[in-house]
């Protein structure tokens, strides 16, 4: 399979003059397309800072992130929000819908922002809509819609424009267990069918037992990488 | 281009009431101010066209020693030559002939010193408003002897009414003392009570007699097609007569002038006024708004929303907020002026009495051009967009990793 990213050497380091915390600590690892991993580890591990460094919101302190062959981290910041727009999908753990526009034009704002075209937009927005199982939803604004609604509407705008990955902050962090489930089942589904690589942070242990990859990181660091066959 | 103008647009809408409260703001702000600088216009507008029409013309003319001395026999010795020329000019519109001399009035009861101007009637209805503010009588009864009008300001002083008789005393060419009497054929009355006290009006043929020249004219008043043309007018004059004294309403009477440039500079003042406190008031609520939404502008820079269009996007709110409350002030005005044009507004109760001691009217008409609404359009564009760029670059200067996850 592809590598998708690849991390060498990759450091971040906080408050470098006073007192130096290291939030991520040579972290040495590789995504395949596809793949559906999630990253766990305690408060304060350094998986929001891990995910912001292979997501171009950040800059490592040393290291590399390589992404398609291309190292990232080395971008000025204007390429880097090209970058994101083109490569990234991103899920955040407070939806983060566009509140003044509806479901359909969120999920088309991506590819709006790509300038694609009118038509393959519209389509691919409500084919989105439906496969996350809000087609009677597309002209509602996100303030009608339930948390779980809104997340599945922000997950449809990470995939709509087919990034090379998707990057998930906590995902189900504000979520019932119901929502939750059926998140992740939405997830899990749209992993395989669009065979797009999902990379999580979460402490939720319904969302870990999902995953086909688990990456532990401690103060940092990684100190387990293992793979379940689900 | 056309998705971030419907989210900017939406946005102002977000916080309803606030948006809408600045919307109302700067129509209040732009419909006062607007106001006032269109009954300061229309106050110097009206003040202009009866200083000209009542008292200056265009472009006036005299024997440069006339204006040193006052005295008859500066006439202006070309007369004939400059009515011909004066005839053939198309600039001209109307010109007359005055014969100006100072003099008293008697009455039963009191004497006044007054400007006494021979004027030839259909000339000087051409040129002025004499016949026009005559309010009382007829403008130089035929078979009254020596008909007079005179002002109503000083008839009622004089306590004199048409038919009234009157003594009017002035020194002749060869500087003899003259009294003669006059009857009231008319009483006049124009927007400037201290003009109406001080001219009489009389026929130049009977005044010139008396004086002893029938052919004397020591001030020729003229209107052209447009005041603005009267530089220009006066330098050709001028050039083709060096031995006169022409000089333009401005030179005339430099306090006209000065009302006109007072005009603009209040326009300009309460136009700086207006869109400074709009300024402020859009630069609060932009700011407010940028640091309500430091989310959601995280999450836009974080998905691949370049600082481009962040920044586009900050300034159309501005531009969008600024411009729903100017194009709502300005049709308020556009509205106000219109409801105002015929009537206009009556200062009289509010004291407006001694204005006509200045030469305003009690009632003004409040007015202003178009191109003020077009340039006040531009400006308040140009204000809120020089005060988007604040709140703007507050938005650009996010980190889209940490906005992202603010509370």
């Amino acid at each position: 399979m592809k590598t998708v990213i690849k991390t060498t050497n990759l450091e971040k380091v906080y408050n470098s003059s006073v007192a130096p915390v290291k939030a991520v600590n040579q972290v040495n690892l590789e995504f395949k397309e596809g793949e559906f991993t999630a990253i766990v580890g305690p408060s304060g591990s350094g998986k929001t800072t891990f995910l912001n460094l292979i997501g171009g919101l950040d800059k490592p302190t040393r290291g590399n992130v390589i992404i398609d062959d291309t190292d990232i981290s080395s971008m000025k910041e204007s390429q880097l929000f090209d970058f994101r727009l083109k490569h990234i999908g991103f899920v955040f753990q407070a939806y983060n819908l566009i509140p003044v526009l509806t479901a359909v034009e969120n999920v088309s704002f991506v590819m709006l922002l790509q300038n694609r075209p009118k038509e393959e937009m519209e389509k691919r927005a409500k084919e989105m809509l439906e496969q996350v199982g809000l087609s009677d939803k597309i002209n509602v604004r996100p303030n009608k819609l339930s948390g779980g609604q809104q997340q599945r509407v922000a997950v449809a705008r990470a995939l709509a424009s087919k990034p090379d990955f998707v990057l998930a902050d906590e995902p189900t962090a504000n979520l019932d267990t119901e929502s939750a489930f059926n998140l992740l089942d939405i997830m899990s589904k749209l992993n395989k069918e669009e065979n797009i690589t999902l990379i999580f942070s979460t402490h939720d242990q319904r969302v870990i037992d999902r995953a086909r990859r688990v990456i532990t990181l401690v103060d940092g660091a990684v100190s387990k990488d293992e793979y379940f066959d689900k | 281009m056309k998705t971030l103008i419907k989210i900017s647009w939406r946005n102002i809408w977000r916080n309803r009431q606030r948006s809408l409260t600045m919307i109302l703001a700067i129509t209040v702000g732009l419909w006062g101010g607007l106001f006032a600088a269109s009954i300061a216009t229309g106050l110097m507008d009206q003040r202009f066209k009866t200083g000209v029409e009542q008292e200056f013309s265009h472009i006036q003319v005299h024997n440069p020693e006339f204006l040193r001395e006052s005295h008859p026999r500066h006439g202006i010795a070309n007369w004939d030559t400059l009515q011909n020329e004066l005839s053939a000019n198309d600039t001209v519109v109307a010109f007359s002939g005055r014969t100006l001399v100072s003099g008293m009035i008697a009455s039963a009861n009191m004497t006044q010193g007054v400007n006494l101007l021979g004027v030839n009637p259909q000339m000087e209805a051409q040129t002025s408003s004499l016949k026009i503010n005559l309010k009382e009588g007829e403008y130089f009864k035929e078979d009254m002897l020596n008909p007079l009008l005179l002002g109503k300001s000083l008839a009622d002083q004089m306590n004199v009414r048409i038919g009234s008789r009157l003594v009017i005393t002035f020194q002749d060419l060869n500087n003899e003392l003259i009294s003669t009497s006059c009857r009231v054929s008319g009483i006049y009355q124009t927007a400037n009570s201290a003009f109406d006290q001080r001219n009489i009006y009389l026929l130049q043929t009977d005044l010139n007699n008396y004086l002893g020249d029938t052919t004397i004219v020591t001030q020729a008043a003229m209107l052209l097609k447009d005041h603005k043309l009267s530089d220009d007018f006066s330098d050709s004059l001028q050039k083709k007569h060096p031995e006169l004294n022409i000089r333009t309403w401005a030179e005339v009477s430099p306090q006209l002038a000065f009302y006109n440039e007072m005009g603009m500079t209040m326009f300009m003042i309460i136009l700086f006024i207006i869109l400074l406190a709009l300024a402020f008031g859009l630069l609060n609520t932009m700011l407010m708004s940028v640091f309500e939404r430091v989310k959601e502008l995280g999450m836009l820079m974080s998905i691949g929303m370049n600082k481009k269009r962040v920044f586009v996007m900050i300034l159309l709110e501005t531009i969008f907020l600024s411009l729903s409350g100017a194009a709502s002030g300005m049709a308020a005005s556009y509205l106000t002026l219109l409801s105002l044009k015929d009537k206009g507004i009556n200062l009289a109760p509010l004291g407006a009495g001694s204005l006509s001691e200045f030469g305003f009217e009690p009632v003004v008409y409040p007015q202003l051009e178009v191109s003020f609404f077009i340039f006040l359009t531009i400006m308040v564009v140009a204000a809120a967009i020089l005060t988007g760029i604040y709140p703007a670059l507050k938005a650009l200067r996010l980190n889209p990793a940490e906005a992202v996850k603010a509370d």
